[in-house]
């Protein structure tokens, strides 16, 4: 994998903003995608990470800034970024009217592609995400994990450089939540580049080599996913649910600095050590009772806890 | 305000290279809904053909029966069919640009996808449009076929009648689709087809000719593209008058034109704000 400096980003941003009338969705935001890596937006709704994928792909005007998709400027030059992206949108837009084979033949001349250069792209691409017996269905007759994949198949189809995938695996069951992070790795190891926004910590962590933290149209943090962790929260956590009459203040007082920190929310105490295990040996539970204890690994889910003081879902 | 590349809103500058469509792109649009009409085709098609058939029966051969001296000189079954020629185009032009691009738009959401593509906005309403044109024609035509067998085609020169059904198509299928992009509330569309289709359809000189009543009626119709198509369709199927025809079509040729950058306009407003 070539190393940042080699070549010019896969996407840049610089003072990136856009309103919609008077609300900000994207406020002012800079960042760089490297080309390969799969690179993760995580945050809330309503974080702006939506809008600043449309901008990227050409479904919402930049308002103002500069954005660079490909070496391209996303305001002049959005037929040629478009096709060379693939776009993996958050609701499910396939084309009832069509088959599934019919909807990546049909997406692929929209590129450009004649249908007999797309036949075989196409059996690849139906092989790839495990939908070759169902070529021939109609959309409807897929379920919501099928049309996800097949949503991400269509979008491989001009073979991007560079694929946006906005909120992939929302509203699926966990089983096709996994098939369909098993296909984005697989595609990740093909060398393209990955721009992926969520808000569930665990497909951020799972799928990203990088990403950064979105909230209220504003960057609050950027790295590895690893690396945020042990910065802003610390490697375990544990969690404590206080009894009632156990009192916060002296129970953190006594635990002094074998804490990195805590979060404290109605009753609800995490603390974050090294060892978790050991902090919660160390505890008086006769001083300081509580009705539950749980050791965990601290997750981005505490870093967005942290700095922003909001949990990532409602 | 000097324009800003790129989008525009519905009352900004738009540049020429977002209002022009680009050809190849437009024909992949209009080749999705070739494909999905050729599935359809055979269920879609008898309705439209039955439509007009029935017209010509209770109005052409019934009322005819009674319009003893035809109407300026011509039978009155032979002066009504050549107009649902042209009404038959009109009536899918209009209801492909409503309900169905409401439908691909709203319910399928397929234009956010399209637009995620190298398409433009201005190629989305060009190929919609152009097909929406050519299934207009292909109705026109069944239609055509329907009247002429039957009998009620004088003049060789209607076989010029579909290249001016295509206009005509394309005609309709812009003010339809100015329409779908402005008020796309589907519960809306009603009032189009009562208030604006419907009496355009019955006072467009299909069924009746203008000579005996007050002038201002025909300055009216003048102003609707359906009175224009029927004057040529029905030129055609009797015995045309060159410069007549010539300047019925400039009038579709010109409104087509000018009204093309409206839908475009809109679209981008609303699909890429």
């Amino acid at each position: 994998m070539s190393s940042p400096g080699d070549s010019p980003p896969a996407v840049l941003a610089r003072e990136l903003s856009k309103n919609y009338g008077e609300r900000v969705a994207v406020d002012g935001i800079d960042f760089e995608v490297p080309v390969g890596i799969c690179f993760g937006f995580l945050g809330p709704n309503g974080a702006g990470k939506t809008t600043t994928m449309k901008m990227i792909y050409g479904l919402a005007r930049l308002g103002r800034g500069d954005l660079r998709v490909l070496g391209m400027d996303a305001r002049r030059e959005r037929r040629q970024i478009k096709a060379r992206i693939g776009v993996v949108a958050q609701e499910t837009n396939l084309d009832g009217d069509l088959t599934v084979r019919e909807n990546l033949v049909q997406q692929g001349s929209y590129y450009g592609i004649s249908s007999q250069t797309a036949g075989p792209r196409v059996d690849e691409l139906l092989a790839f995400s495990l939908l070759a017996d169902r070529g021939d269905d109609r959309v409807h007759a897929l379920s919501g994990g099928m049309k996800r994949r097949l949503m991400v198949a269509r979008s491989m189809v001009n073979q991007p450089e560079l694929i946006v995938l906005d909120e992939p695996t929302t509203g699926l069951d966990p089983q096709a939540r996994l098939a369909v992070w098993r296909s984005l790795e697989r595609l990740k190891r093909q060398g393209v580049t990955l721009l992926l926004t969520t808000h569930y910590m665990e497909e951020a962590a799972r799928l990203c080599d990088r990403l950064l933290i979105m909230d209220e149209g504003r960057i609050v943090t950027e790295g590895r996913p690893a690396d945020l962790v042990r910065e802003h929260v610390g490697r375990e956590a544990l969690e404590l649910e206080l009894a009632e009459d156990c009192e916060p203040a002296g129970l953190l007082t006594t635990i002094g600095d074998h804490a990195d920190g805590h979060e404290l929310h109605d009753g609800s105490l995490t603390l974050f050590a090294d060892d978790a295990e050991e902090l919660l040996r160390s505890l008086d539970h006769d001083r300081f009772p509580t009705e539950s204890a749980l050791v965990r690994r601290a997750t981005l889910e505490d870093v967005f806890l942290r700095l922003t003081g909001r949990s990532l879902r409602e | 305000m000097s324009y800003e590349p790129g989008y525009a809103g519905l009352g900004e500058r738009l540049a020429p290279r977002d209002l022009i469509p680009s050809p190849r792109h437009a024909a992949a649009i209009w080749a999705r809904n070739a494909r999905v009409f050729s599935k359809l085709w055979k269920g879609a098609l008898l309705p439209t053909f039955l439509d007009p058939f029935f017209y010509l029966l209770a109005l052409g051969f019934g009322l005819g029966t009674y319009i003893a001296h035809g109407i300026n000189g011509i039978p009155y079954k032979e002066f009504v069919a050549p107009g649902l020629i042209a009404s038959a185009a009109m009536w899918s032009a209009a209801f492909e640009t409503t309900y169905n691009v409401y439908f691909r738009m709203n319910e399928l959401r397929l234009y956010d996808n399209v637009l995620s593509t190298p398409i433009e906005p201005q190629d989305l309403v060009a190929g919609d449009i152009a097909w929406s044109a050519t299934r207009a024609t292909i109705y026109g035509i069944v239609v055509l076929i329907v009247v002429a067998a039957v009998g009620l085609v004088s003049s060789p020169w209607a076989i010029l009648i579909p290249p001016f059904v295509l206009l005509g198509g394309l005609c309709f299928s812009v003010i339809g689709y100015t329409f779908t992009s402005l008020i796309p509330k589907i519960d809306l569309y009603s009032y189009f087809f009562t208030l604006g289709v419907t009496p355009m359809f019955l006072f467009s000189g299909i069924f009746f000719p203008f000579n005996q009543l007050p002038g201002w009626v025909e300055v009216v119709a003048w102003f609707t593209p359906l009175y224009h198509l029927v004057e040529i369709t029905r030129g055609l199927a009797t015995g045309p008058e060159p410069l007549q025809i010539l300047i019925h079509t400039a009038w579709l040729a010109v409104v087509t034109t000018l009204l093309f950058a409206i839908p475009v306009r809109a679209l981008r407003a609303r699909l890429v704000p």
